[in-house]
């Protein structure tokens, strides 16, 4: 009878040996077996481990050492030597579109794909890329030109689609960039990489790496928030988890501090009754020695993350009440951003918590909006996604220009990819859906640096492939630094063995085309 | 009196008398030293960090090797005298030739660690292989002289040694202190004599094309190789002078024809060649940077000329070329007190000292008042933008911003001046920023701006001043 190797209730009792391994690993533990082979061995494991633990210790100690909170944040700042060059913005907020909006009904505009309805894609075009397994069964890919025209508006004569009517307003302040790409075709790998420069988990996002690098401008509120939009159980909402926003090998108080998207962003934020500040800076105080003296005992940095986090919520506690206190809002911002901004937790809402942030100096600011997700329906869907998304996007961008900001703030809308010219199941005269899309999709940047009223790069007649000007993910990245004065090769952190850096370790460039 | 024997007999005689092993052992160590620069190839890539670890220790052993050899030839001339201290001058020999190589073999590792390389590195390394060969040779000759045999082979070697290393040491002055550093404060009459690259300063040229578009695509991808550190092919970009004298090639800017100049010809080859620049994988000029070179070099390559055909002028959407501000850094102890005492921050626009300092109050703007931005006059001349918004400052801050001379961007959004004494401000000609939004600031309060040619953008958000809304944009733009 033919028996597992590793099966329990053998007749005879089963071996390693007897594992399908190759013979040469074979003959190494059969060596390993003589007892003057195995003290020898022990013995030279246990030397390696205490010269690791020595060192790993002493490793340990100097980063606790490094992070030393008494000196002051600008101190740390010169340090790093950042910013590189002197920047054209100080600050960033990112509106990240999660799902992966469709450039072919908002901003690629291709006239000719109307005589094309419901043909077939050429094989040309696709060539022998490997699509997701929602469509790659398809035995046809119908082309579905936009179902919503386009305009050209301002003086660039830019053309938009008629989802994103306040966006056309604005086309003379952004830079559209049409080509950028990515290498992942499913929405996780793909928003890591937009976020983390990395589709794996484990590397700081860009908040992250601002944070560490150029720190806070305001004591009193942290260097990079994230805001979550509510979502529309309508909509086809993908997971947004807090690893986009984490610090990875960075010390943890750099992730970004997420605020809630309800009608208390930050929870218990008053000191319950009965508890004065006295009190409660005494309990902090106290903390703090005790974490202090875990510190000076086993030496983890991330004790010294855990204190600064303590103080900053303690500090969070006066200025977030100002922060969300929208009461002496002028009549005017309620006519710019819509009704929708009264909610909490909407995008607007959001859109308008980041402009008073960036009043009042936060570094980074990141709205996640989900629901771009359109598989199916995307002529139901889409323009409730533009309703939500394409005033409060243009909110923001007027209310910072004619506040003054927008010089100095750098504005970034963008998705983790595109999507399909072809259409996700079956194509109707009326409605279509489409799939993923990372060889072509369109952001846009604002502020901060970067020339106003262009359109970066093109597309090919089906807003599949890239004809002119690719952008890749890295570029864009390093573009976003270069806005912010960093030079994306010379900011790295050493971990694991490498010099890591957002932009990974492949070449990346800044688009110079971008920048004004 | 004798004749001595020609030296090449001299020397075929050692030859004959020594043994098979002490041939070797020489031989054998020439080989080494020689092969050293080809084991440890330069490649300009940072290696494992232990070996820059032992390299850094190069600096600290390299004066022992030094010193024993400039004390070599003193004990060699005194021995004449005391026999002693010839016996002493063969100990010397030894040690100065063990931790010469020693010190050299550090060298080594230490730039292969760092992956540092350039012409200087270079000379330095075969300066220092080389004289590390001639004291094996001095060490070889040495016994026959001191027995008499060999009368000049001996002392003609150590000269040659001496000068030796004074050219290698001189090398690796240059490298750690800057090849300029002994001529820097040359008197002027001598620096006629010995021009230097240190006379090089493009502070006349500011604001030309060439200071704001030719020399950033020069520093951002040449002068890492062809800057003060290192000075590859002799070729140093980083000042116009330098710039139009050219390396070891010979010139590499030929005024009005492009495709004449090496520059142009070596950052327009094939990636793939091995003449292409720049080397060693580092980013490619643009094909912008190289149309703007080219018609730079077209247009006659001056250092002043402020616009040349070709190349697009920052000046329409830019704020123009930063005007830089002295160097604040040895105020820095200075501005952290100030900054532990007021709570306002001075902070560091980017790394380099002369692009200035922002006046930042946000942390305590509601306490923040006039009397505090006094506190700050003293370092008006590095502050290059005021954070005031929403602070407690009044019409009397003008008085003290009108002393800071380099402002280039004013923040008083949200705070209640009226506008009267802005006038005070005409005197900040660079300031191109001027935020009122939110306060009370009327029409009329505007008017001393209007002699400011350099100031673009005027923030009216919210205030009585602001202009009657046009279409959607409520923002004034006035330019000029």
């Amino acid at each position: 009878m033919k028996q597992h190797p590793l099966c329990t209730d053998c007749e005879s009792p089963v071996t390693p040996l007897d594992l399908p391994v190759p013979a040469a690993v074979k003959q190494e533990w059969a060596a390993i077996e003589t007892r003057r082979r195995f003290l020898g061995r022990s013995g030279k494991v246990l030397g390696w481990a205490a010269l690791a633990g020595l060192l790993g210790e002493a490793g340990l100690r100097s980063v606790a050492a490094g992070a030393d909170l008494t000196a002051h944040p600008q101190d740390h700042k010169i340090d790093l030597g950042l910013p590189h060059f002197a920047p054209r913005a100080k600050r960033a907020i990112y509106l990240f579109m999660s799902g992966g909006p469709s450039q072919v009904d908002l901003f690629d505009y291709k006239p000719n794909l109307a005589s094309q309805f419901n043909k077939d894609m050429p094989d040309s075009v696709r060539g022998n890329q490997q699509l997701t397994g929602m469509t790659a069964g398809q035995a046809h890919f119908p082309v579905a030109p936009s179902h919503w025209p386009f305009r050209q508006h301002g003086q660039s004569g830019t053309w938009v689609s008629e989802l994103l009517p306040y966006t056309g307003r604005m086309v003379d302040d952004l830079t559209i960039i049409k080509t950028i790409n990515t290498d992942a075709i499913n929405h996780e790998p793909a928003i890591m990489l937009m976020n983390t420069g990395n589709m794996n988990a484990g590397k700081p996002c860009l908040g992250a790496w601002l944070a560490y690098g150029l720190g806070s401008m305001n004591d009193n509120l942290p260097a990079f928030v994230v805001l979550q939009t509510k979502t529309n159980p309508k909509e086809n909402n993908q997971p947004v988890s807090s690893r986009l926003w984490g610090s990875g090998f960075l010390s943890s108080e750099y992730a970004g501090v997420g605020l809630r998207s309800g009608a208390d962003p930050v929870l218990y934020l008053a000191d319950p009754a009965g508890v004065d500040r006295e009190v409660r800076r005494e309990m902090l105080d106290t903390v703090e020695r005790i974490n202090r003296k875990t510190l000076d005992e086993v030496g983890d940095p991330e004790t010294n993350a855990r204190i600064a986090q303590y103080e900053m919520a303690f500090r969070m506690q006066s200025s977030v009440p100002e922060l969300i206190d929208l009461s002496k809002e002028p009549q005017s911002t309620w006519d710019l951003y819509g009704p929708d901004a009264r909610q909490p937790g909407t995008f607007a809402y959001n859109c308008l918590l980041a402009r008073r942030m960036a009043e009042r100096g936060v570094r980074f600011t990141q709205i996640y909006k989900r629901g771009w997700d359109v598989h199916n329906d995307a002529v139901g869907m889409l323009p409730i996604l533009c309703g939500e998304t394409d005033r409060a996007a243009y909110a923001l961008v007027t209310d910072l220009k004619r506040r003054g900001l927008l010089d100095d703030t750098l504005v970034i809308w963008a998705g983790e990819f595109g999507r399909t010219v072809y259409s996700q199941g079956g194509l109707s005269p009326d409605n279509y859906g489409r799939d993923h899309h990372p060889r072509c999709f369109t952001t846009w940047m604002a502020g901060g640096g970067t020339r106003q009223g262009v359109t970066h790069g093109e597309t090919d007649d089906f807003s599949y492939n890239i004809v002119k000007d690719p952008v890749h993910v890295r570029d864009f990245n390093a573009t976003i630094l270069h806005c912010l004065g960093i030079d994306h090769n010379r900011f790295t952190f050493k971990f694991q063995g490498l010099d890591q850096k957002l932009t990974s370790p492949v070449e990346a460039s800044v688009v110079q085309d971008l920048l004004a | 009196m004798i004749s001595a024997a020609p030296p090449v007999a001299n020397v075929r005689g050692l030859w004959a008398r020594s043994t098979l092993w002490e041939r070797c052992t020489v031989l054998g160590a020439v080989a080494l030293l020689v092969s050293l620069p080809f084991l440890f190839r330069l490649d300009g890539h940072q290696h494992a960090d232990w070996l820059q670890f032992l390299g850094r220790f190069h600096p600290a052993l390299v004066h022992l090797p030094i010193g024993m050899l400039v004390l070599l030839p003193l004990l060699e001339f005194a021995g004449n005298a005391r026999h002693s201290l010839r016996e002493a001058a063969a100990f010397v020999l030894h040690l100065a030739l063990l931790t010469g190589a020693v010190t050299l073999f550090f060298g080594i590792l230490l730039a292969y660690g760092s992956g540092v390389v350039g012409a200087t590195v270079t000379r330095h390394m075969w300066g220092a292989i080389v004289l590390v060969i001639e004291l094996v040779l001095c060490e070889t000759v040495r016994p026959a002289w001191a027995s008499g045999r060999l009368p000049r082979l001996y002392p003609s070697l150590l000269a040659v040694s001496l000068l030796t290393l004074g050219w290698t040491a001189h090398q690796g002055g240059s490298l750690t202190h800057g090849s300029d550093y002994l001529t820097r404060y040359m008197p002027h009459s001598l620096q006629r004599i010995f021009p230097s690259a240190s006379a090089a300063s493009d502070a006349a040229y500011v604001g030309s094309v060439y200071m704001q578009t030719i020399h950033p695509i020069l520093d951002a991808k040449c002068v890492a190789c062809h800057g003060s550190n290192k000075e590859q092919g002799g070729l140093r970009l980083d000042f116009y002078d330098l710039l139009m004298k050219g390396g070891s090639d010979g010139s590499v800017i030929a005024v009005r024809s492009p495709d004449q100049s090496l520059l142009l010809q070596r950052v327009t080859l094939s990636p793939s060649d091995r003449h292409f620049m720049p080397a060693e994988g580092r980013t490619p000029l643009s094909p912008t940077e190289i149309a703007a070179l080219r018609a730079w070099v077209l247009a006659g390559a001056s250092p002043t000329a402020t616009s040349v055909p070709g190349i697009s002028s920052n000046a329409e959407h830019a704020d123009g070329p930063l005007q830089p501000v002295g160097d604040y850094t040895n105020l820095m102890g200075e501005i952290r007190e100030m900054q532990r005492s007021e709570g306002a921050k001075l902070v560091a626009v980017s790394a380099k000292p002369s692009d200035g300092l922002i006046l930042r109050t946000v942390d305590v703007a509601s306490k923040f008042d006039d009397a505090q931005l006094a506190q700050f006059q003293r370092f008006a001349p590095f502050i290059v933008e005021a954070e005031l918004g929403r602070t407690a400052v009044t019409d009397a801050c003008f008085d003290t911003l009108g002393k800071f001379s380099n402002l280039r961007a004013l923040h008083l959004e949200g705070t209640a001046i009226t506008g009267r004494g802005l006038g005070k401000l005409t005197s900040l000609s660079q300031l191109s920023y001027l935020n009122l939004s939110g306060t009370k600031i009327a029409t009329d309060a505007l008017a001393p701006l209007k002699s400011m040619p350099n100031l673009r953008h005027i923030y009216l958000f919210d205030t009585p001043a602001e202009p009657a809304p046009e279409a959607t944009d409520t923002t004034r733009r006035s330019t000029q």
